[in-house]
């Protein structure tokens, strides 16, 4: 990329009011060039307290948790609780774009700040408000974390084996489905401006958003009236499995070509009865998923995986290695699309890597315009530029502890 | 039909199999006109009017194009100069085949928007490597990252590297549009959904590049900072069915104290090892069967009741019959609509989880089946008259 022009979203402006749960969706604007502004309790966001830490260093500007979700945005500390505060907000908001806001239900409208009155003060902003169970229903006012939410929300039941418990998936699913869909609301509100001037509220729940990603619990309810069971390592639709390697697990796949797989496994003396013909049909290889994998982790066994996986796939063979994630830093897939971004934080004097862009854009790309801010580190220009705040106001503001 | 966010969109969608299909989906239920453009015999899947499949097709037309054919692949291209974006999610060779990439189309719409949603990416030493959302996760760190506590690899029972690709494929197809309407260029977007889902490890991967540490799979430690007791603990059975469970959240202080207090204040709760939040995680296994002895007497949900009235973060953990046909906020925010079918009864999906409050989407078609829409896209959107199509039809460039 030499050229980098502004981003697709250059011009929009997002405040962003999440904590720690749906942090992710304003990064996910901020990375297609959005100016969001975070706006934090003056004590910092509670993800600021939440590990890993530099070195093991617990302080709030030191939260890799923290970092990973707030590249790309502008701290200004605001206590909202507060009528000054929660008017400097409302002054930001008349120019805002966007807010969204991750609240337990009502809180918006306890500080002063709702739908009614944003939308008056600002016909044009779009609100998204995400809450574990949205702002409607019996559960409105119950509290979740993500472990709670994948419960309630189907994730967490099919997941490990059948009469062992439940194992809970790792990597915060709940509240990165949550974001995902709240960037994808946003962008269709903003779409749907275009052609009636008008901001719309976007109530998102998050329990829905954690059932939407595990379609195929709705799919075997509404088929067959079933509960999908735990299976293990057994995927649902039963063409994959973890196979034990000689030096570590893969992940089979009954997906690929039948014929060029089987001559592979026969070659090794393996293949028992799998070259029977009847296996060719995908739905008897699903019939008899157990059998199966049972024959192939026989064959695997001794195979070095990274050698099973480079000969799968030149046979093209949908198979993989089940890799620990430090294995992302030296793969020369992501090396080679410049995945991983170096990112510079002057206050410490040091670079990090960082987990880049999952897209490439030929024409508006996916770039990093700032690391992640320090507390309350924009407060002042934000202040003084958007709202043409004179500095002994300023001082006075952060005296009284409002930023 | 009332007014959607998407009214005047047309999407040409290559995509199959799962993680593509949820993305124009997605785009369908705001309603953008999606054609799904497909092979006659495409690989069996499932059903496609009720469950899984349903809700991955729904909102979309369906044409059977042979694209090994030279007219069918220019009924494609056709079909291309007249949609917004192009969506497929094959490696990077197959449309390039057809001359259906993004450079050959924009020579028959300059402004178009082309999502590539492959495995592993268009570039790089891998980007022919075939792949699936389960072998994807295998190889982002999520499997290995999911294990019972002696180590064995435990999951995933479900695909969640496909459900981030569809979102980030949503997402891109929409941000790409915004773009175009202020200022009338298209682009190419080569979304790798390997990187897709790499990205949202984020702070893992942060600790092993910043920290150097080795990542090890945290079972049921909480993710978001430390807890306890945290972790599913058994409940009394519903009937015969003793797979119940109770998904439990403590967190502060004044947590537990709310949470000692709604279980009855029993004995063993002031015990000095249980006293601050470190000693709780330190003797977490002790806590743990203490807490099940509590559990194992209520049901999951008078369980979950008594702890949420008291502020705790408590759920039942929901299997499939729970989720769909139980679940009262689920329900009453009738997340699971009921769509009508031509010929059987009318069928329930998958609802859309955020509702705008103006202009919102809607499922209000259950899927095609293959080429069901033939007569529409070939005569109502090429204009092709009774004779033409069916002279392509006898040529097998387009399977009624």
């Amino acid at each position: 990329m030499t050229e980098l022009g502004p981003g697709a979203l250059a011009g929009l402006r997002v405040l962003d009011l999440t904590g720690h749960r749906a942090q992710f969706c304003a990064r996910l604007l901020g990375d297609m060039g959005a100016d969001v502004i975070k706006i934090e309790p003056p004590a910092g966001d509670d993800a600021r307290r939440i590990g890993p830490f530099l070195d093991d260093l617990p302080h709030h500007d030191r939260s890799l948790f923290f970092w990973f979700y707030n590249l790309n945005k502008r701290s200004l500390t605001l206590d909202l609780k507060r009528s000054r505060g929660a008017d400097i907000f409302l002054q930001l908001a008349r120019s805002a774009d966007v807010v969204i806001e991750s609240f337990a239900a009502g809180t918006m409208d306890q500080l002063g700040l709702g739908w009614d009155i944003l939308h008056r003060e600002n016909p044009a902003l779009v609100l998204c408000s995400i809450a574990p169970f949205g702002q409607t229903g019996s559960y409105r006012d119950f509290v979740a974390d993500d472990t709670v939410l994948s419960a309630l929300g189907g994730m967490l039941y099919v997941n490990g084996f059948p009469n062992h418990a439940p194992v809970r998936p790792f990597g915060l699913q709940a509240y990165h489905s949550s974001a995902y869909f709240g960037a994808i609301a946003v962008m269709l509100a903003l779409l749907t401006r275009d052609r009636t001037a008008n901001g719309q509220w976007i109530d998102l729940s998050m329990q829905e958003a954690t059932a939407a990603a595990v379609e195929h619990v709705a799919g075997g309810y509404f088929e067959r009236n079933e509960a999908e069971p735990r299976r293990g390592t057994l995927h649902w639709s039963r063409f994959f499995r973890v196979g034990k390697c000689r030096d570590g697990y893969i992940m089979h796949c009954t997906l690929g070509d039948w014929t060029s797989l089987i001559e592979w496994v026969k070659s090794d003396g393996k293949a028992a009865d799998l070259d029977d013909p009847n296996y060719q049909q995908p739905m008897y290889r699903y019939l008899m998923a157990e059998h199966v994998f049972e024959v192939l982790d026989d064959w695997v066994k001794d195979y070095p995986r990274d050698e099973l996986l480079e000969r799968a796939q030149l046979l093209r063979q949908p198979y993989a290695t089940v890799r620990p994630p430090e294995a992302l830093f030296d793969d020369e897939q992501l090396i080679e699309r410049g995945y991983f971004v170096e990112i510079e934080h002057p206050e410490l004097n040091r670079k990090f890597r960082y987990p880049g862009a999952p897209y490439l854009f030929n024409g508006t790309p996916w770039r990093v315009t700032r690391r992640p801010p320090l507390v309350g580190e924009h407060s002042g220009e934000i202040l003084r530029d958007e709202l043409a705040m004179a500095p002994e106001a300023i001082a006075v503001l952060a005296a009284e502890g409002v930023i | 039909m009332c007014a959607m966010p998407l009214d005047g969109v047309r999407i040409l969608d290559f995509t199959w199999v799962v993680a593509g299909p949820v993305a124009t989906r997605i785009l369908g239920d705001h309603g953008a006109q999606v054609v799904k453009v497909e092979r006659k015999d495409p690989p069996p899947m499932g059903n496609r009017k009720l469950g899984l499949q349903c809700d991955l097709h729904r909102s979309k037309l369906s044409v059977a194009l042979n694209m090994q054919h030279p007219r069918g692949v220019e009924l494609a291209r056709r079909l291309a100069a007249m949609s917004d974006i192009v969506m497929d999610n094959f490696s990077a060779r197959v449309m390039r085949m057809w001359g259906m990439d993004y450079e050959s189309l924009t020579a028959v719409k300059p402004d178009i928007i082309c999502i590539s949603m492959s495995g592993l990416g268009h570039t790089g030493p891998r980007s022919s490597y075939v792949s699936y959302g389960p072998t994807l996760q295998a190889l982002t760190g999520y499997t290995h990252l999911m294990a019972e506590p002696d180590g064995t690899p435990a999951g995933y029972g479900y695909s969640y590297a496909d459900m981030c690709g569809g979102y980030s494929g949503a997402l891109a197809a929409l941000v790409a549009l915004w773009h175009r309407r202020r200022t009338g260029k298209g682009q190419f977007v080569d979304l790798s959904q390997f990187e897709a889902v790499a990205s949202v490890i984020g702070p893992a991967l942060l600790d092993i590049s910043v920290n150097g540490r080795t990542q090890s799979a945290p079972g049921y430690n909480s993710q978001e900072g430390p807890s306890a007791p945290h972790g599913v603990y058994r409940c009394r059975p519903l009937d015969t069915d003793d797979d119940r469970w109770l998904a439990i959240s403590v967190r502060t202080g004044t947590d537990w104290r709310r949470f000692v207090v709604a279980i009855g204040s029993p004995e063993w709760a002031s015990d000095p090892k249980f006293r601050t939040l470190y000693l709780r995680m330190q003797n977490s296994a002790e806590l743990d069967a203490h807490v099940s002895r509590w559990t194992i007497e209520h049901s999951a949900e008078e369980a979950m009741a008594i702890l949420q009235r008291a502020g705790i973060a408590a759920g039942v953990v929901e299997n499939g019959i729970d989720l769909c046909a139980r679940d009262p906020q689920l329900q009453e925010r009738g997340f699971w609509p009921e769509v009508s079918t031509k010929k059987g009864p009318p069928t329930h999906v998958t609802g859309i989880p955020f509702k705008l409050s103006g202009v919102s989407g809607e499922v209000t078609r259950i899927a095609p089946e293959v080429g069901e829409d033939f007569d529409y896209v070939l005569g109502e959107l090429l204009g092709l008259g009774k004779s033409e199509r069916e002279e392509l039809v006898a040529e097998g460039a387009v399977w009624p």
